[in-house]
């Protein structure tokens, strides 16, 4: 079948408004034409790349007629495409770069940055009076010749700036204000050091020393055969950039900012054997997936413990029971975990308090290992018991009783119930929710950086990682957090988070597929 | 009212590596009232579905009025449908469930009123019209999705099992009620039904159509009026479907051909006559013996000397089914596969295992060549003849 | 469960209750002292479970409103919270309604429509699914910068941005109401076609009217799972005054500035009308929950 159908269905939905849906694309292809272009011209080429697919998918998808199904997909394919997909392929790609804090730019970018850098030469030299008029300040200056030149007027400045400067009239004599003293001037040199004033003639003038204003020039200038490879116009030495450090050297120094570039595996091979780097990753890794199993367990045991307990008639009240059990669930999870950091604090948290009047120990709950992990089990099993528990239910409501009635009949207890009957019963369409559930906490980002940040510090990284912390939450720290925030790396790292979730889905699926068949 | 022509119809849902309909090729006069019947999954509803514009058609024409319809959209086609489930909009009152169409359409509000409370009266549904389907029994049911056909004036009402549902007593009188709707109407109508009475008591013509064998050029075995079918099925597939309980099937091979009448031997070695025309086979040929349960004649008593009559065979009874004002007898006889079916009237006094003689009526018996075609009959069918 | 245990019942039944209280107790804990603590006066703990003399000051707070102490003194509220539950609702309302027209009619097309690669697109949306978003947070926030360039309203640190990037998780969504979609005749849109429907009509007219309850839950999760994300919205919010309640709540108990008592007033007053919500439609939530963890 296929096609047809579609164009099928296409051929009645077709009255006329064809030509309306056809100038409507054309505008809105117009429109993305022209940030395309922007986008090409700013060397973002995958992001115009990206925008030109989307949108000739899009335009297909709108005018075609045997694109017909598809409008009904197309947008959202386009969201998932957009925010899952293209990330996800984007993450993979800055992971062989050294994409950071410190290598932010592009190549070209950094060039540039590079050619724009000036100081100020010292040839020939302008002396200047600073002049002071209601709340701004103005400059006159004077060359050698005696030539003046008088600047427009300036308030107190905190980041660089270029003003223009006119020769003085001979008449007006540049007087309009109160030169000012040289203590005065002093005060405002902080003020006259973010100065740059465009001469008549076009040549920038900045300050160079207390008492004048000298030419700037630029300090690299780029060769004409090679012109990536700089050279210092003071020194003649040259700047060349490293293709593989991401920086402009000169052979010892690195000059920077950095640009980013391709390193290949050396991220991958960075977190397999880089002491500092590969302990705390594979720390982090064993207990990840400890924390994920016994979460599933935990959650599991108490879920399903609490299913059947509620789920017995002659209990009464379940209905309350169920809504009460079900509470940690309906409450934002965001709220909860802060509401146990609060708790479990130190010095002034509730649950220190009562260990205190009841037994005298205050346990060091953030700052000892164990412990701290301890606690990010406890909260997250509170956090997940509920949610199995729904689960649970529902799965033993579609049990039928008269297995029940049999067993009873044959004399069973009712823990033998549970392991003969219940479970066996359930095991089955519980399994795929239970990966899914392992996956979930595997990457269970909110839990670690609400509750712990993912503290304890581990000893020995040269990467921020902590003794609660997942690999979702240490690859954020690497990525997100203050000091030396590096992408590259931390994207290495979600990429192998990739393989091991695409791993969980594959199994998943696999499972699923077999549960239904047999 | 139209005239519908189906012109070498197929269809196939898998670009053509299984076909589930050959080749129909159907003309459909203006006011009748066809039904298509077949066993379960020979494709009944995908013709019809065909018709009215719900599934593509693979290949062939199809004209209504003369016009080629092949590519309109449903609701260009101007037919109207009744489904097996009634598909009544849930979430509408019947009168907006009638009046959806019209206002789809656009059309005038009191148009719309005149046609809904026309179609409701017509099908007294008035007190009904602000209910919600749920609210409704079967029956009242299958009226709104009639009912929702007609305020849109179709030229072709297609029907797809639409009795199916109900229980039995109410299919007669819907049944009833359908037949005298048409009457009425006198609109083109196409009615898809696996139940021979239906069939036989609504249709002016009946479709037999069958699932499609390996290799069959079609699955259009045959069209004609009830009683044609009855009488002079064209195959063994028809002679078998036609007719309750199932016409008998005795192997045999021609011991000699005729214009008008045939000797013929069975595999059990008696010889029969029958009144086919078998001029064109050739003596010796595999045959097919078909006779009905209710043409089988029981002789009066298990006399030997009775073996000697003409048409007569002696078989063993092997179950009895009595219903009280008839009974069937299943014999064990060795040219048959299963068993030799015979109706009765009255409550059958005879015993498992006995033996009896039973005779059939050579004008009454129907010839198929090996391959399953008839041959000719050649004398009017007698009149039912039943004995206790 | 049925089960037939006439022998000692009374007592069984009696240990089981004692035995779920006390886990309810213990379950129930955080809930009843943070209500405790909203109360108390000062930030830090004073050493009883019951407050000893509460007072409102941290609910004045969490309103916005500055508070007197005895001293004379005047505590202005530290942050706004109001308007960080007001930036979240407004997040979650306009992402939920996109993710419910968006997952809606890819839906429709799922189930009802024919088209190639339909099953490769269900398959990978599934098992996309599974990949979070988290991971790709460098990515995502590259893309929104990038973004902001031409349209700054959906660039960094504007709600905006954050609204649309809920987009990518519509793949459950989309699994759950072609669920439902499913269970729906398939006659019924075939009537409306016969009756003159365009595929759009019979969509809007026919089906969608009869798929209300499923679009609701579904609205309602996408709700509750926006109005709790925390990851994407703290790397794409910065600013005081955009943030959401996920993002901004943990500043509370920033251990320069510890607002204990602060945070339980606005702790309740933010979570209790989600938490309402919740089990308002926990019904529909656990059913949807069920089915779709069960056909997932
Ligand atoms: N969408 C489809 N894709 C593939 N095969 C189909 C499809 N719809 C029907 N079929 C096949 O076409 C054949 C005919 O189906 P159809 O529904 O027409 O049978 P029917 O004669 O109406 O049977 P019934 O009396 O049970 O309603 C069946 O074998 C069925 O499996
Ligand atoms: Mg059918």
């Amino acid at each position: 079948m296929g096609d047809e159908t579609c164009s099928q269905s296409a051929k009645s939905d077709q009255n006329g408004k064809s030509w309306l849906a056809i100038i409507l694309v054309g505008l809105i292809d117009i429109v993305l034409l022209y940030g395309i272009t922007l986008m090409y011209a700013q060397g973002e080429i995958a992001f115009a790349l990206l925008t030109l697919f989307l949108m000739a998918c899009g335009s297909w998808v709108f005018i075609s007629q045997r694109g017909y199904c598809y409008r009904y997909v197309f947008p959202g394919l386009l969201g998932v495409f957009t925010f899952i997909v293209f990330p996800l392929l984007y993450t993979i790609n800055i992971a062989f770069t050294n994409y950071g804090s410190n290598n932010l730019l592009s190549l070209e970018r950094v060039r540039e940055i590079h050619l724009a850098k000036t100081y100020s030469s010292g040839d020939g030299s302008w002396g200047f009076r600073l002049y002071q008029e209601g709340g701004g300040y103005h400059l006159v200056l004077e060359d050698n010749d005696g030539n003046q030149f008088e600047t427009l007027s300036f308030g107190e400045l905190f980041e660089p700036v270029s003003i223009q400067a006119a020769p003085l009239k001979p008449d007006s004599a540049g007087t309009t204000g109160t030169p000012l003293s040289m203590r005065e001037i002093i005060k405002q040199r902080s003020s006259l050091k973010q100065l740059t004033i465009i001469m008549p003639d076009g040549t920038g003038l900045v300050l160079a020393g207390l008492r004048k204003f000298g030419p700037l020039s630029k300090i690299y200038e780029a060769q004409t055969d090679n012109p990536l490879i700089l050279t210092d116009t003071r020194t003649g030495e040259t700047l060349y950039p490293d293709m593989n450090s991401g920086f402009y050297t000169d052979g010892t120094n690195e000059v920077g900012p950095g640009f980013s570039v391709y390193t290949g595996w050396k991220n991958f091979n960075e977190i397999f054997s880089n002491p500092g780097i590969q302990g705390p990753f594979f720390k982090i890794f064993v207990w990840t997936v400890i924390f994920s199993a016994l979460s599933v367990v935990f959650t599991l045991i108490i879920g399903l413990l609490l299913a059947c307990l509620i789920q017995w008639e002659p209990l009464k009240g379940n209905g309350l029971y169920r809504m009460l059990l079900i509470l940690p669930y309906a409450v934002p999870a965001f709220i909860s975990i802060l509401i146990f950091r609060g708790l479990f604090n130190q010095n002034f948290g509730e649950i220190n308090m009562l260990l205190e009047l009841l037994f005298g120990i205050a346990p060091e709950w953030f700052s000892d290992e164990t412990l701290a992990k301890s606690m990010v089990l406890i909260v997250n099993t509170w956090l997940g018991y509920p949610y199995m528990m729904i689960l649970a239910i529902g799965l033993l409501k579609a049990i039928p009783d008269d297995l029940y009635e049999a067993s009873a009949i044959d004399g069973a207890t009712p823990w033998q119930n549970l392991t003969r009957i219940t479970i066996p019963l359930i095991i089955k369409p519980l399994t795929p929710l239970l990966i899914a559930s392992f996956a979930f906490n595997f990457n269970n980002l909110v839990l670690i950086a609400l509750l712990t940040g993912g503290g304890p510090d581990l000893l020995g990284a040269t990467t921020p990682a902590g003794a609660t912390d997942l690999l979702v939450s240490y690859t954020f720290r690497i990525a997100f957090e203050s000091y030396g925030q590096d992408y590259g790396l931390a994207s290495a790292i979600a990429t192998l988070i990739f393989l091991i979730v695409g791993l969980i889905a594959w199994l998943n699926m696999r499972v699923t597929r077999r549960m239904q068949e047999g | 009212m139209a005239e519908v022509k189906l012109n070498g119809i197929s269809k196939s849902y898998d670009q053509g590596k299984t076909w589930i309909i050959k080749d129909v090729n159907l003309e459909i006069h203006n006011g009748e009232f066809v039904a298509f019947i077949g066993p379960s999954g020979c494709g009944k509803s995908t013709l019809l579905r065909m018709i009215c514009g719900l599934e593509d058609i693979t290949t062939g024409e199809m004209h209504i009025d003369g016009e080629l319809i092949n590519d309109h959209p449903p609701h260009e086609r101007q037919v109207g449908m009744v489904f097996q489930s009634y598909a009544l909009y849930p979430h509408m009152t019947v009168a907006e469930n009638m009046a959806f169409g019209l206002k789809l359409a656009r059309a005038d509000k009191s148009i719309i009123k005149q046609r809904v409370d026309e179609a409701a009266r017509m099908l007294q549904l008035e007190p009904l019209l602000e209910r919600k389907p749920k609210a409704m029994s079967g029956g009242q049911r299958q009226r709104v999705a009639i009912g929702r056909s007609i305020v849109q004036e179709p030229r072709v009402f297609l029907f797809d099992e639409p009795l199916s549902n109900l229980d039995v007593a109410l299919r007669v009188q819907m049944r009833q009620e359908l037949s005298q709707l048409h009457r009425r109407l006198k609109t083109t109508s196409i009615y898809v039904t696996h139940d021979q009475v239906e069939a036989m008591t609504l249709a002016n013509r009946i479709v037999v159509l069958s699932p499609l064998q390996p290799g069959a050029k079609t699955n259009l075995e045959q069209v004609g009026g009830p009683l044609e079918l009855y009488h002079h099925p064209a195959n063994l597939f028809v002679a078998g479907f036609i007719g309750s309980p199932k016409m008998n099937f005795l192997n045999a091979e021609l011991q000699q051909p005729g214009e008008e009448w045939s000797t013929i031997k069975l595999t059990s070695g008696e010889t029969l006559k029958v009144a086919a025309n078998t001029s064109s086979s050739a003596c010796g040929s595999q045959v097919i013996i078909g006779i009905r349960p209710e043409h089988v004649l029981l002789l009066p008593d298990k006399k030997q000397d009775q073996t000697e009559k003409d048409n007569t065979v002696i078989a063993t009874v092997s179950t009895l089914e009595r219903l009280g004002s008839e009974s069937f007898i299943y014999l064990d006889h060795d040219s048959v596969r299963e068993y030799l079916i015979v109706r009765v009237t009255g409550s059958g006094l005879q015993n498992e295992n006995d033996k009896l003689g039973i005779h059939l009526p050579p004008k009454q018996c129907h010839l198929f060549s090996a391959e399953g075609l008839a041959f000719s009959r050649t004398h009017k069918p007698e009149l039912n003849t039943c004995q206790s | 469960m049925a089960m037939v245990q006439p022998r000692n019942l009374k007592y069984r039944v009696w240990y089981a209750r004692i035995a779920l209280w006390l886990f309810l107790a213990l379950i129930l804990f955080p809930f009843l002292m943070i209500i405790s603590v909203s109360f108390r006066s000062g930030n830090f703990a004073t050493g009883s479970l019951i407050p000893e003399n509460p007072s409102l000051e941290h609910w004045y707070l969490a309103f916005g409103i500055p508070w007197e102490n005895p001293d004379g003194s005047v505590t202005e509220p530290f942050f706004p919270v109001l308007l960080w539950l007001w930036n979240s609702i407004k997040v979650a309302f306009f992402s939920s309604i996109l993710v419910l027209m968006l997952s809606t009619t890819g839906a429709y097309a799922f189930a009802r429509l024919r088209f190639k690669f339909r099953e490769h697109m269900l398959t990978a949306m599934m098992i996309l699914q599974m990949f979070p978003a988290v991971l790709a947070l460098v990515a995502i926030y590259t893309l929104f910068d990038k973004i902001g360039d031409y349209i700054p309203w959906l660039g960094i640190n504007s709600l905006g941005s954050v609204t649309i990037a809920y987009i990518g998780g519509i793949a459950l969504h989309i699994w759950l109401i072609k669920g439902y979609f499913e269970t729906i005749d398939n006659s019924l849109e075939e009537a409306a076609a016969i009756d003159g429907a365009t595929p759009w009509q019979a969509f809007r007219y026919v089906l969608l009217p009869l798929s209300v309850p499923i679009l609701a839950v579904v609205f309602i999760l996408a709700f509750i799972a926006s109005i709790g994300e925390y990851p994407v919205a703290s790397i794409l919010l910065h600013s005081m005054d955009k943030l959401t309640l996920a993002v901004g709540s943990q500043q509370y108990l920033n251990p320069q500035n510890y607002l204990w008592g602060d945070f339980a007033a606005a702790a309740i007053l933010s979570g209790l009308p989600i938490t309402i919500i919740f089990l308002a439609c926990q019904r529909w939530i656990v059913g949807g929950l069920t089915s779709g963890g069960v056909k997932g």
